[in-house]
């Protein structure tokens, strides 16, 4: 059933007409989002040009009944911005100004269509950055990080999207415009902030964001270091915590994680050695000397068998390159992949990643790992050839990994969301008055239930369907961004 | 600083001692509850309606679990954070919060209910920042969970953050997971002698500094003195210290030994070393005093002074990098401080008020009350938990 031409009529009183997109054609590019395996054709597509213009496409969907999908780049990795048939897809693409940079205070309030990374670029000449860094930092919105509050490598440090987001103004279900959160930390009342950050465009479209920005550190230092085992790698990160070190970044990448990157941008990694860690401190330039020069006892007392340090900013952005590539790379050592997105405490990664091992050997495929190690956020790599029929076990091997990590006390996914992907993984990690609270939160934004239905809280006609065949973003096939 | 009963003793106190008691309290207990912890935050927020039973978690304490190589700690909602610091002290680790009433025994439930925190804040945030799970019993006997025990967690929504600040209206907090840090291993304080404005132009100078300060606090009752607190290591701090000693001219310098400044003493009878500490005279400043009313205000640092100045508090500690302050005022001043701090868009809420007195816990409501209101009926549709407390918004 598509939409009457009444609902497109008023969406096109409240919009200029243009910016109503309704050509079966233009709608294709909005069918998914970076998880391509699921596809849905939205019947229109919106294009507001200001927050008055989404709260206007909002009120009509309220009065109509018409459920909306809010959709920044698209680059989400678990389906979040999959939109719903017969809604409406609300693009917040065209609203990208960056509305203040306020050195002063530390602060700059940005619109939802600006990327992570053009933050940054206007805070860059007050000495200022942003400090969440997801590795699609050049193109994914401020509006999108929000929604997954999305992390990077310099996460474990400086914490997430929800520790930086200060205020969101934000169009609700039934169009009305409310600012959550203050200018300060300070709130009076419950957190409505914090609710919305992460909540995967299911209770608002934020159409403005006020981020804390960060003076940048005086000194950086990285190492790149390799080991003999995969349990001595994950000793060191272990040692460094243990020793009062809070790294600005612990990556780790096992031996078909780095062959691939080497083969890849050779960025000087050492093939075949069965583990190795990226290390980077920050801060002031006193104490990560003093605490590099720790992390460097710290890896030969665990059998390093190199350790690089980073000489210059070249070379620093060359070990980073050899991790930035990884995941792409496998690509050129195996046909297909899966790639997971899962969270285990610390201290239990080398049991996991032994049980993944053995899982894959069961299950005849290859694992590649490449993760963030300082916060226990794996993304194992699961290789595979369709042609050769093993899309299904591949499949079933992913999935048996995101399980595996809640069994280990951990988490379905650390940074690219629950989204249409794994609603129906929910149930494993929380139980049925867990999801029922969930629920009712969800209800109170959004009692009509149209405003990106279906996502992260499982339904049973989701959970009917499979995702497909994983293909690369085509961003990332054009080699604009880079997972990590 | 807990205040009087507003009305008759109630009739029933529970005292629940694990999850499933919380439960069957709440699910066996008609009427109203009200929440207690410590009380050290009794008098908080509005005034507490009539109420037919106090659902009092003090029982409910201790750690659950403490994967040191994990940094997490899981416990009961009733442990005094005061405990829970000396317990993960043996590990070299804490909670990043310093909030002034820990040394009261405030509870974990208490602390992230009332969405108290201390000048640590300005780099750790405050518990909404620290908490990464958390165990809610709902008005209907619901149990559930949101988060988990990793840091890095993106499943389902994060119901922490709903309760904190929520001052018990939500429901109680049975159980808490948390991100712990290392403790550094030397901490020093800077002090300077200062007036808030020219406060105000050396903490700019710091903060635009690569200083990195772990607090930055303007003091006062009466002359005013800016505290910068950094926090390092052994061999790194006293080159940094010289640095910064530089840029605040001719301060002098208190170095404080790691681990002490969670140990703030109330009483007296601390050891002569503690008692040079200024944190505690910033402590005693943030708490106020009994015949004061005390207005927790945030606005943004750079029209933070001179609202504070404009308000005349009797005493004051002001985080100049943080944007919140903490005024002791007289209660009929409060209605108009309110105003004020709005009128710059900042948020205040009342914390304590002297007996009697009846000073406006509100200022005007955020745009965002009926968000507010609809979540207070999704979960606690009777209006079970703290009738009064937000009071008259909902
Ligand atoms: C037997 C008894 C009878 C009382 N009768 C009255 C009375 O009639 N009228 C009156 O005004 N006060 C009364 N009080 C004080 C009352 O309990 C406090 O106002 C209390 O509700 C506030 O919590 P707190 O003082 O423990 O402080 P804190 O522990 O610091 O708590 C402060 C705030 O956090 C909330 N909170 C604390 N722990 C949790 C948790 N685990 N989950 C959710 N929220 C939490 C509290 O409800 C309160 O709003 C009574 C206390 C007791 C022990
Ligand atoms: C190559 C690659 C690398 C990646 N690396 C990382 C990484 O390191 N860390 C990480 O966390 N993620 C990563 N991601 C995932 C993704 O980039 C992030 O989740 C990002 O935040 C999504 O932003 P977006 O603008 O593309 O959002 P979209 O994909 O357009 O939308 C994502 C979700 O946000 C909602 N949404 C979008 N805009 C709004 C708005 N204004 N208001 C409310 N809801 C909204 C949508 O409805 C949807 O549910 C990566 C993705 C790719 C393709």
């Amino acid at each position: 059933m598509a939409l009457d031409t009444a609902v497109r009529a008023a969406f096109e009183r409240v919009l200029d007409p243009r910016d109503v997109l309704s050509d079966p054609v233009k709608c294709r590019a909005y069918e998914c989002d970076g998880l391509t395996g699921y596809r849905v054709r939205p019947d229109l597509v919106l294009l507001p040009r200001d927050a008055a213009q989404v709260a206007a496409a909002v009120r009509v969907c309220h009065e109509h009944g018409v459920p909306f999908v809010a959709r920044g780049a698209g680059t989400g990795l678990s389906g979040g911005a999959l939109p719903v048939a017969d809604g409406v897809v609300i693009s917040v693409a065209r609203l990208k100004s960056v509305l203040e940079v306020d050195p002063v205070n530390r602060r700059a309030v940005v619109q939802p269509g600006v990327t992570n990374l053009e933050i940054t670029a206007a805070a860059a000449p007050h000495g200022l950055y942003y400090a969440p860094d997801p590795s699609s930092q050049q193109v994914c919105t401020i509006g999108g990080n929000v929604a997954e509050n999305s992390g990077g490598a310099h996460c474990l440090k400086y914490g997430f999207t929800t520790n930086h987001v200060l205020s969101c103004e934000v169009v609700l279900a039934d169009g009305s415009v409310v600012t959550l959160g203050t200018d300060t930390g300070e709130q009076a009342g419950p957190d409505l902030r914090g609710v919305f950050l992460g909540s995967e465009g299911t209770l608002g479209i934020t159409t403005a964001v006020t981020v804390r920005l960060l003076r940048a550190p005086e000194s950086v230092r990285t190492l790149l270091a390799d080991f003999p085992s995969i349990a001595a790698a994950g000793d060191v990160v272990s040692d460094i915590v243990a020793a009062g070190i809070v790294p600005a970044a612990v990556e780790m990448m096992d031996t078909l994680a780095i062959e691939a990157a080497e083969e890849a941008v050779h960025a000087g990694y050492t093939v075949g050695v069965p583990a190795a860690l990226v290390v980077e401190l920050d801060g002031p330039v006193e104490e990560c000397d003093a605490q590099f020069e720790l992390v460097k006892a710290i890896c030969e007392e665990h059998g390093c068998t190199r350790l690089h340090i980073a000489g210059s900013p070249e070379e620093r952005a060359k070990i980073w390159k050899g991790r930035k590539a990884a995941f792409a790379a496998v690509g050129r050592i195996s046909p297909d992949y899966f790639v997971q997105d899962g969270v285990v405490p610390r201290t239990r990664l080398a049991e996991v990643l032994d049980r993944i091992a053995g899982m894959g050997e069961e299950a005849g495929l290859r694992v590649a790992n490449v993760f963030h190690a300082g916060d226990g956020n794996l993304h194992p790599l699961v290789l595979y050839s369709a042609a050769a029929g093993e899309t299904e076990r591949a499949e079933e091997l992913s999935g048996a990994i995101a399980e595996l990590c809640v069994e280990m006390g951990g988490s379905l996914s650390g940074e690219h969301g629950i989204g249409t992907d794994k609603a129906c993984s929910m149930p494993k990690m929380f139980g049925e008055e867990d999801l029922a609270t969930m629920h009712r939160v969800r209800a109170a934004f959004d009692p009509d239930g149209i405003c990106n239905p279906g996502k992260v809280l499982p339904t049973p006609r989701l959970c009917g369907e499979r995702p497909g065949k994983y293909k690369p973003h085509p961003l990332e096939e054009s080699g604009a961004i880079e997972r990590l | 600083m807990n205040s009087p009963l507003t009305h008759p003793a109630p009739t029933t106190t529970l005292r629940p001692t694990d999850l499933a008691g919380v439960r069957d309290a709440v699910r066996d207990t008609p009427g109203r509850i009200a929440v207690a912890g410590a009380g050290s935050a009794a008098g908080w927020a509005g005034a507490l309606e009539p109420v037919d039973a106090v659902l009092d978690v003090s029982g409910l304490s201790g750690v659950i679990t403490h994967n040191p190589g994990d940094m997490t700690v899981s416990a009961h909602a009733g442990t005094p954070l005061r405990a829970l610091v000396e317990e993960l002290s043996e590990h070299g680790q804490h909670v990043c919060i310093d909030a002034a009433r820990i040394a009261d025994g405030a509870t974990l439930g208490g602390l992230v209910a009332t969405g108290d925190a201390g000048p640590a804040a300005l780099v750790h945030g405050t518990l909404r920042d620290l908490v990464i799970g958390v165990t809610v019993v709902l008005a209907d006997a619901t149990v559930a969970r949101s988060g988990g025990h990793v840091i890095k967690n993106v499943a389902g929504y994060d119901l922490a953050k709903l309760l904190h600040g929520s001052h018990g209206t939500l429901g109680v907090i049975a159980e808490v997971v948390l991100r712990l840090h290392p403790v550094p291993q030397r901490t020093a304080t800077l002090v300077v002698d200062a007036p808030l404005a020219r406060a105000a132009e050396i903490a700019a100078r710091v903060l635009e500094g690569p200083f990195e300060p772990a607090a930055l606090e303007w003091v006062s009752d009466g002359s005013g003195r800016l505290l910068v607190r950094v926090e390092g290591t052994d061999e790194a701090l006293p080159a940094r210290v010289s640095r910064l000693r530089e840029v605040l001219g001719g301060a002098s310098a208190t170095d404080i030994v790691s681990g002490e400044r969670h140990s703030h003493p109330t009483t007296s009878g601390e050891s002569a070393v503690r008692s040079e500490d200024p944190w505690l005279r910033h402590a005693e400043l943030t708490r106020g005093t009994p015949d004061a009313a005390v207005l927790r205000i945030g606005a943004k640092p750079s029209v933070l002074p001179g609202l504070v100045s404009e308000l005349a508090p009797a005493a004051a500690t002001v985080g100049l990098g943080t944007g919140v302050a903490t005024l002791s005022l007289a209660p009929d001043a409060v209605a108009d401080a309110h105003r004020r701090v709005h009128a710059v868009g900042g948020t205040s809420q009342l914390r304590a008020r002297p007996p009697g007195a009846d000073a406006p816990a509100w200022g005007p409501p955020p745009s965002a009350l009926p968000v507010l209101q609809a979540l207070k009926h999704a979960l606690d549709p009777d209006g079970r938990f703290g009738p009064g407390r937000f009071s008259p918004w909902m």
